[in-house]
């Protein structure tokens, strides 16, 4: 039963692809529709099957190893043509190396003689991420590319579909297997795509950025690769598991720093992080599913599934500062950028690095944290993202200070972006949640609690500030509304992911999460739910609390209301707006009339890209250094 | 839930805003004697919050005063945590979300003034919460965990290990009261610039109910500073009423600057005094329970 789940997870989507190239584009949103289905029931039916191991042997597995040997040359030599049409000569290196290393592979390291699947409950929660964010994303694209080709003049929707929908199948595969050697074409295959659909556009700043995020990807692409020479070579480790469950963890602490920097570099950690930031030039659905939901999330999968070969050591806690300062250093960006895309973006890689820093932590409940937040962090990026799409459709802008006075012109999509915003920063939401969590477990160290104190401060910070722009009332009403079922059911149905999951977190922990910690670490956390607590040894979060209080003020809200009958009235403004048209003018000392604009604080000449970019990749890198020096210490 | 829980409740939710009345008519008649005036009556803030029920509800936009409500709920919810000693990082972050909804609530309104005094109270927030945080973390060092009963078994003062993170919650006390040299966001005296900075379009039953949430946060803040000497109930309220002279007597010895100045003092002085004090925590390992 579940071998054939894993292999329908695996062609379904590729039957999809080859479905939106061969159909014509009016049925597109019916194929995204079917999608959509197949891909919740697919990953819920993986769920139902439960976990465990699944070998590939035989004859089966001989055509398989040649399938795949066959699309990783493929890869190569697509990158090869791509590098040397577009000149890129530093792609063009890169991949001279990856395909040097490739061979080097395939004839010096011993060969395997069957792969295997590996399904546990981080499997799981990644395919549900994958399968349902991943699909709702996609439905939401057909309701938003055909406006967003027409501003453009493009039509490249068959090699959008069909990409995103290939995406997506390796994407499953990447989760599910377990023989390094397969996975390690999986996270090629997600760097290729990622490469396709940034130079969507075809335009220049398209294909440079493309190519920027080719170029880093490859570098941890050779990495990976590296990584698994000296395993297969030295150690005869040929499985993510083995690495785990490997008696001398110590021992492998040198391939296991090669296989964080991929990780690193695939979530776009510092110095990796230029390539997320170019890779919002791509279409919103892309930058929603590649760049915050999904595949941002492989980097951080796998360096969640190494937790076993660094928890405790000295390794681990130079993977903690190194998350924790990228955490710290990106929400400083963030601070700074007003376009609302860059804005996720640093939050979003500032949230891997979070995810990065717990898992460094390595105790019980720090992992713990950690899986939760890709989950969390996961919907309320997609949604965010989505919004902004849909936001940049309505009012023609990404600029922050633009937003203002979105909610009286779509109440109903400033209502959901509010709800992806307060859930990335205000109890009871899952991603506070785990925030705290991961807050209390450091408090173990002091320099990871330190940044984590001043980057959540700078977290509340900006998206309070974007928040207060979107909820505030202003009078001019320049917006075109285009209230699409396609659109607003995957908005709708995200938003009411957010609220759900956090509702059953604890549910949620206790079937998914507990068992994969005690899987990776042997030992589970002690937390308790009793009385919608999460509570563990050191702290307990009421959230089942304050998601009464929140109803109970709702309803006093309501009750209240019409005690005072409201009497609408203009703004206060000293006296001086005596124009009747527009009630933010002003008289100003020459007898004329100006227009008041007010924006947020950004605070650019400190935390401003030049200001802080150069800082981050010294200090970075200085730490990458560290956790090589702390791996080879080790040894 | 037994009785006694009830009756705790019931006696926050009527003695807090009393004594938060009571915190806030002190202080004014303080004030005022420090500035050489007769001053109002002690329950001059009662008398105005009664006489705002009884105006028109003036709004800008439909929707302002549901903040109001946030805020005040959520104040009184943390105090509430606070009396029954729960988590102490999930309280700060109770109190943030009815910070937040303040903030919100006065951009909501839209006009030029309450966005400016958003603003700068979401800088403020940026100047005290890692402090906030840096205190919690000060609490679960000394007694191993972040539940505030643990306080309750103290064999000494917090005050005896945390002295220089007393010193920076004094400040962050300033920045919550809003008072002289960091009120740059509203004022409660009449020398802003912003008018009434992010409280502007609120008036009435709205702002009757934004000051009766203060009466709550005054309580709830010199709460946290009663902590500090948890052990011996006059020794904590020694401290609260000291923090509470400080906080007016700065309020009338400095005037303001700007609100880029707040961030520096803060993010220089009161930051790395915090830090150094956790470090000695870190190296001590000192336990007080």
């Amino acid at each position: 039963m579940l071998n054939t789940t894993i292999m329908l997870l695996i062609a379904a989507p590729i039957l999809f692809s080859l479905l939106f190239v061969a159909l014509p584009k009016s049925l597109y949103k019916i194929l995204a529709w079917a999608f959509f289905i197949v891909g919740t029931v697919l990953s819920i039916m993986l769920v139902l099957d439960g976990t465990g191991k699944v070998e590939v042997a035989g004859s089966s597995f001989a055509t398989f190893e040649s399938i795949v040997l066959i699309l990783e040359a493929l890869i190569i030599l697509y990158v090869l043509y791509v590098s040397a049409k577009h000149k890129n000569w530093p792609t063009l290196g890169l991949i001279v190396i990856s395909a040097a290393l490739a061979a080097y592979t395939f004839t010096s390291v011993p060969k395997v003689e069957s792969a295997s699947f590996n399904i546990d409950q981080l499997s799981q929660v990644m395919i549900l991420i994958v399968n349902i964010i991943g699909t709702a994303i996609i439905l939401f694209a057909t309701g938003y590319m055909n406006h967003y080709e027409e501003h453009r003049h493009l039509n490249r929707q068959k090699t959008f579909y069909f990409t995103m929908s290939f995406f997506l199948a390796a994407m499953n595969g990447l989760v599910m297997v377990d023989t390094l050697g397969w996975l390690f074409l999986f996270w090629e295959i997600t760097t290729l795509c990622s490469f396709v659909l940034i130079s969507y556009n075809q335009d220049e700043e398209g294909i440079n950025n493309g190519f920027r995020a080719l170029a880093l990807n490859l570098v941890g692409g050779i990495t990976f690769a590296g990584a698994i020479i000296l395993l297969g070579t030295k150690f005869d480790i040929v499985t993510l598991s083995g690495i785990g469950t490997s008696a001398t963890a110590a021992a492998v602490a040198l391939p296991v720093v090669l296989l964080c920097i991929a990780g690193f570099a695939k979530s776009a950690q510092m110095p990796f992080q230029s390539w997320l930031l170019g890779a919002m030039v791509a279409p919103t659905p892309v930058s929603a599913l590649l760049h915050s939901s999904t595949m941002v999330n492989a980097g951080v999968f796998l360096i969640v599934k190494l937790v076993p070969a660094f928890a405790g050591t000295s390794l681990g806690t130079a993977i903690a500062i190194y998350g924790s300062f990228t955490f710290v250093m990106c929400s400083a960006l963030a601070l700074s950028q007003r376009n609302a895309k860059r804005v996720l973006a640093y939050s979003t890689i500032a949230n891997l690095g979070l995810i990065i820093a717990s898992a460094g932590i390595g105790t019980p409940l720090a992992v713990a944290a950690a899986i939760m937040l890709i989950l969390f962090h996961a919907i309320s990026k997609a949604l965010l993202f989505l919004c902004i799409g849909e936001i940049e459709h309505t009012i023609g802008s990404r600029d922050i200070e633009d937003m203002s006075g979105l909610i009286k012109k779509a109440p109903l999509l400033t209502v959901l972006t509010s709800l992806g915003m307060i859930s990335m920063l205000l109890p009871p939401f899952g991603v506070l949640l785990t925030k705290w969590v991961s807050m209390e477990v450091a408090s173990s160290n002091p320099i990871v609690s330190v940044f984590l104190i001043l980057g959540s401060a700078l977290t509340t910070v900006y998206y309070v500030k974007w928040l207060g722009t979107i909820l505030s009332s202003s009078m001019d009403k320049n917006a075109v509304l285009h209230p699409k079922l396609e659109t607003y059911f995957p908005l709708s149905f995200l938003g009411a992911c957010i609220v759900v999951t956090s509702i059953l977190v604890f549910t949620i922990y206790d079937y998914f999460i507990k068992p994969q910690v005690a899987i990776l670490l042997n030992i589970a956390p002690t937390v308790t739910g009793q009385g919608g607590q999460f509570t563990s040894e050191i702290g307990a979060f009421a959230y089942a609390l304050i998601f009464i209080v929140l109803a109970l003020a709702i309803l006093i809200y309501l009750a209240t209301k019409n005690m005072f009958t409201p009497r609408p009235a203009g703004y206060y403004m000293c006296g001086e707006n005596n124009l009747e048209k527009d009630k933010l003018m002003f008289r100003n000392g020459l007898c004329s009339y100006d227009k008041s604009s007010v924006s947020n604080i950004y605070l650019q000449n400190t935390f401003g890209e030049n200001k802080l970019t150069t800082l981050g990749y010294v200090i970075s890198l200085l730490l990458i250094v560290i956790a090589f020096a702390a791996g080879g210490g080790v040894l | 839930m037994n009785s006694l829980d009830i009756v705790k409740i019931v006696l926050v939710l009527i003695g807090a805003p009393i004594l938060g009345c009571l915190i806030a008519g002190i202080d004014r008649k303080l004030t005022s004697r420090l500035q050489g005036r007769v001053g109002p009556p002690l329950l001059q803030p009662y008398y105005d919050v009664m006489k705002l029920f009884q105006k028109d509800n003036m709004i800008v936009n439909p929707s302002q005063n549901f903040y109001v409500v946030l805020y005040v709920v959520f104040v009184i919810l943390s105090l509430l945590m606070l009396v029954f000693k729960m988590d102490i990082l999930m309280i700060i972050f109770v109190y943030t979300i009815s910070s937040v909804a303040l903030i919100v609530g006065g951009m909501s309104t839209g006009s030029p003034y309450a966005r400016i005094g958003s603003s700068r109270e979401i800088m403020a927030i940026l100047s005290y919460e890692p402090i906030l945080i840096l205190y919690a973390l000060a609490i679960y060092l000394l007694t191993g965990t972040f539940n505030l009963s643990a306080l309750d078994n103290a064999s000494s003062p917090l005050l005896f290990y945390t002295p220089l993170i007393f010193i920076s919650m004094l400040f962050v006390m300033n920045i919550k009261f809003k008072k002289s040299p960091f009120d740059y966001s509203t004022s409660h005296h009449a020398h802003q610039e912003l008018v009434k900075g992010m409280l502007t379009e609120y008036s009435g039953p709205g702002l009757a109910g934004i000051e009766i949430g203060h009466f709550f946060e005054y309580v709830f803040l010199l709460a946290l500073m009663f902590l500090f000497w948890n052990v011996n109930i006059v020794m904590g309220l020694l401290l609260a009423v000291i923090a509470f002279l400080f906080v007016i007597i700065m309020d009338n010895i400095t005037a303001r600057i700007y609100w880029q100045w707040m961030l520096k003092v803060s993010w220089t002085i009161l930051l790395v005094i915090s830090v150094v004090n956790i470090l000695f925590l870190y190296v001590t390992q000192v336990k007080i329970v």
